[in-house]
Formats: C-alpha cells, structure tokens, sequence
C-alpha cells in the first residue's frame, strides 16, 4: 500500500511554528525522517493558508531539496494550491479536490492544467454522504464530471473520508462496504483516505492499534494508499506486508467468529478491534477490556 | 408450516432486575424480544411507571401540575402514598430537591429517605439534582443509611460512579448509571461499572428528551440500545432502560402553558420511548400516567 505522511501539518505546534518563522530545518528534517520510515509521497497540510498563500510553493521548495519523494499538497485553498504546483519537480498530488462546485470550479482544472493525479472525497455541496450508496451516487457524479473536463480514473484517488470510530461507528462499517465496491462503479481509480481520523477521540494510547489494524482491513479491500502517521513502526511494517502473522489474525477475524478465550492478550486485542471495526460488537473507549 | 418456523430467537437478552426491600419488590425488564414483539419471544415484565415525588416542595410548576398534588406538597410521605393508592404508580421517584440549597445537610436528607422507604408500600428510587458533587455525597450516605432496603440510586455519571457504585454495592442497592446520549459512552460506563457492580443491579438512563425537544435522539439510542443487546447479545449493554421524562417535559413552554396540552406532552413522550424500549418510565402528572398506561393496556 501507498503511504501518504501525514507528520508535516498546520496542526502541530512545530510545523506551524517554523511555517510563520519561515524556518526550514525542523521541517525538512520531518521530511527526511518521514521517507526514512517508509513514506512514499510526504503530505504538506498548510491548512486554508489565506492570509499567505504563497507558504505552499515555499514548503515545497524547501521539503523537495530535502527528500526525492512526490508530494502530496493538501489545502483547501485553490490559490495555495497553485502557487506549490507551479514549483514542484517531480509531478505531486493534488489533496485534495471534492464534489463541491466551488472545488469543481477552482480546485480540479488545476489538475489538467499541471497533468498531475489528484484526491478527490466524497464530500459534496451537501454535505459528507452519511452511507456507503450515497458515497458512490455522490462519487460517480464528481468523478463523471473529472472525467469530461480531462481527467481519467487513472489519475484520481477517491477518498472516502474516514469518520472517528467514538463519534459515528457505523460510518466505518459504511465506508469499508464503499471499498468493496469502488473498482466496480469507478474502474481504475485509486483510492486514500486519511486513517488517523479513524482514532480520532480514542484515548491517546490506543489509537495505534485501531489506525494499524484498519489499515490492513483497507488493504484487503483493495485500498490504494492512506494518509498516515510515518512514525508508527508497526503501522508502515503491516502496510508493507512486513507482519504476515498479524496480517492473518486480522483476516481471519474478518471471515470467522475467532474466539478469544485463551489467546495471548495481543492476539485478543487484535480480534477486539477487528470486531468493533467491523461493527460486530459496540465500541467503547475500553473496547479491549470486555 | 408454522408462523414459528420463519423465526430465529435472538442471542441476547436484558436482565431483570428487581427493587424494594423482600415484601414489596418490583421487577423490571427480562425481556428476550424487542420491545412489543410478543410474537417474537418472551416479553418479560411489563413496563413500569413511577410518579415523581419531592423531599422540598417543588417552585415553577403551573397550576394545571400543582392542583393534583396541592394537599400533599409539603409531605413527601402523603404525597407517595396518594401516587400509589390514588393514581396507581407502580413505584415512587424520590427526588432529592433539598440538596439544591448551600451546605446541604446530607445526614438529616438521609434520614428522610429511610422513613419515606418505610413508610411506603412501593419501592422507592431516589434521585439526586444532577449535581455530581452534591449527588455524590447525598446518595454515598443514603446508601448507608437506607441499608437494605434496596433502593434505585441514581444518576451515576462518569465522574462520581466509582463512590456512588461501591457505596450501593455494601448497602446493597440498585444503581441509574448516565450517560448523555450517547451510546459508545453509555457502553464505557457500563463496562467500568461492571467490573465491580452486578449486572443484575443497573437500570441504564441513556438520557430522555421530551417531544420537540430533541426525543428523536433519545429514541434512536434507546433503540440502539435494546438491539444492541437483544439482536447483538453485548454483555455490556443487558440492563433494562429508565425514561426519566417529568422534569423534561413539564420545562417545556408548550406544558407549562395548558392543562391538555401538557398531559399530552408527557404521555406522547412516554409512549415513544417506550416503543423505542424504555423498561421503566418516571413520570410527574397522574393524568399523563393514566393516559400513557391506557394506551399501553
């Protein structure tokens, strides 16, 4: 699977500490770190940036004379986006694009016009589809319209916008139904999704094994990439099919009834979590102790 | 080919628990069906309803609410007793307004709900304002003080259900666990409860909102809730569900403005979210409980 990193964005004091001060060390450190870990496109998350849009084509700069990895620009703000477009060497990800007209109008010809592949959600003027057949109506309309202004399927990865697992369970449910389904309405398209969003609200200390184990679930289900945490060790190592063992409890508790009695406790919190993921049992922050 | 044939049982059920001191107990819940689905499997006990009692007269109540209760407002004993023999509630809802002063004087509020349990021919559940601190100390020493006489505490919030559980637990009395419509915290409290308070002592309140004013939620999770457990077989979700509705539906402009208006208000909310699968509903005007038990019968 792709691995999208996640670890430069406006959301960490540090990262946007050195954006405002135009510090580029601690950044372009995060960069190598990341590709070390096993990133394979490093994602610059600059927010709306729209007193300043011009820090995206500065983060680039700065992020592509350090690693020799595509990026993944990630803004909501057509403006920033182009101005980090117009720098990039090796052809980077637009992330992200959506079915909202405003981001049909502004966001997506920016892909023709620089020929470069591009995220786009499911989101919609509407709003976030709430199951898995809205997200494919909503889906199949923003990727027809992609497609007549240029775009093929080739060079989208639909996102399905992942929801946190404490605040709306069965949207996890929905969104893994949507996956099953995805080559068959949109044929060739890739897909990504941020998985961190996942755990989002889960104590601190457990939202390594639910971002990990769902991670190999998407990965079953044909998921192209993810936008991830480069630093978790496991995490890059089951993407990378690294953890076969691990890789066959979690399938296995996807096909069967596995019971848990008498397993060593990493292999019952494994099944737990592949339960709760899969809406088998009802999640609760203390999931692993039932 | 039989009607049965097409069913299968479900997995789970919900627990009965019982309240009241041996002589005067009440049960509730001990379904293994969804709520109505008598063709489905066994029903369990039937719901039961509390009228709303006060250990200091309650204030804001417009008169067409007043006038049923004038003669026993100051008397919380007489008060339960008209509930019981007059308008056939099947237990009495202690609340504990007393508490809302400064400086409550948990000890002498303590010993008021003994001889109110004593006094009366129903169990008795009590509870507190709403306050975590102040319901913690009142119910901790209730606890104590009301030793076996098997009362229903409540509610226990996430932050002081650790005092109030174990406190219940030497006492031996039933607990309300809350949670604030939500249904994964729901499960949380329930999880951390039960790792040292019997399963078969909680009556969970997911919170209950009246109509108009948000019961959609309240019923969504309720629902949830009952399949979750019945459907799904969750250990941690067994225990039957309370609709605490009285204080909720009697703030609402729409009750406190006319008689009718406001019989109908809680009825309706109590036949909803005992469709949605309410085991126990506590209510505050007799006419609402009459209307809302003729509907049921």
């Amino acid at each position: 699977m792709i691995l999208i990193g996640e670890n430069i964005q406006i959301l960490s004091k540090v990262v946007s500490n050195a954006l405002k001060e135009k510090d580029e060390k601690p950044l372009q450190e995060l960069a190598i770190r990341q590709a070390k870990a096993g990133a394979d496109y490093i994602d610059l998350n600059v927010g709306p940036a729209r007193k300043d849009p011009d820090v995206m084509k500065w983060l680039a700069g700065v992020i592509q004379e350090a690693v020799n990895k595509p990026l993944s620009l990630d803004t909501t703000n057509p403006i920033a986006m182009e101005a980090g477009l117009s720098v990039c060497k090796i052809p980077p990800l637009i992330n992200s694009a959506s079915g909202k007209q405003e981001s049909k109008d502004k966001m997506l010809p920016l892909a023709v016009k620089y020929n470069c592949d591009v995220v786009l959600s499911v989101l919609i003027d509407a709003g976030i589809p709430t199951d898995s057949s809205s997200r494919a109506e909503a889906i199949m309309e923003t990727v027809a319209y992609a497609n007549e202004i240029g775009i093929p399927n080739e060079r989208i990865w639909v996102d399905p916008i992942m929801m946190p697992i404490s605040v709306d369970q069965p949207q996890v449910v929905e969104l893994f139904e949507f996956m099953k389904i995805l080559q068959d309405i949109c044929p060739g398209a890739k897909s990504t999704l941020g998985l961190s969003n996942l755990s989002n609200g889960a104590p601190e200390h457990l939202r390594g094994i639910l971002n990990r184990i769902c991670l190999v679930m998407l990965d079953r289900y044909k998921c192209f990439s993810a936008i991830v945490d480069s630093f978790d060790e496991e995490l890059v190592k089951l993407a990378k099919g690294q953890l076969p063992d691990i890789q066959n409890l979690i399938y296995k508790a996807m096909d069967e009834e596995v019971d848990v009695s008498g397993l060593p406790k990493k292999e019952s919190d494994i099944v737990k979590t592949v339960n709760v993921l899969m809406g088998k049992s009802l999640y609760s922050h203390s999931w692993l102790e039932t | 080919m039989q009607l049965n044939d097409f069913f299968e049982p479900y997995k789970g059920d919900v627990k009965e628990v019982v309240i009241g001191p041996e002589g005067k107990t009440v049960k509730i819940g001990g379904e293994k069906t969804l709520p109505f689905h008598a063709f489905e499997g066994q029903v369990g006990t039937p719901v039961r309803f509390a009228l709303e009692v006060f250990d200091a007269p309650p204030e804001g109540w417009p008169e067409h609410l007043r006038s049923s209760y004038a003669d026993v407002l100051a008397d919380p004993v007489a008060w339960a007793n008209k509930c019981v023999k007059q308008f056939g509630a099947d237990f009495i809802c202690l609340n504990l307004a007393s508490l809302d002063g400064e400086n409550p004087d948990v000890k002498r509020i303590a010993e008021n709900v003994k001889k109110i349990a004593e006094q009366i021919t129903v169990p008795l559940v009590v509870m507190g304002i709403g306050d975590k601190d102040k319901d913690a100390k009142a119910l901790v020493e209730i606890a104590k003080v009301c030793g076996g006489k098997n009362l229903l505490l409540g509610p226990l919030v996430k932050e002081n259900y650790e005092e109030i559980a174990k406190a219940a637990l030497e006492g031996g009395h039933g607990i309300i666990p809350q949670s604030p419509l939500d249904i994964n915290l729901c499960k949380e409290l329930n999880v951390k409860l039960t790792k040292f308070f019997p399963k078969e002592k909680m009556v969970i309140d997911p919170l209950s909102a009246a109509i108009g004013y948000g019961i959609d939620y309240s019923f969504s999770i309720m629902e949830r809730v009952k399949q979750v457990a019945v459907i799904h077989n969750d250990e941690m979700m067994k225990a039957p569900m309370v609709a605490n509705i009285g204080k909720d539906c009697w703030k609402t402009k729409e009750a406190k403005e006319d008689k009718t208006q406001g019989i109908l208000w809680e009825a309706i909310t109590a036949f909803t979210l005992v469709l949605s699968g309410a085991n126990m509903v506590i209510m505050r005007h007799p006419e609402s409980l009459k209307l809302v038990k003729k509907l049921i019968s």
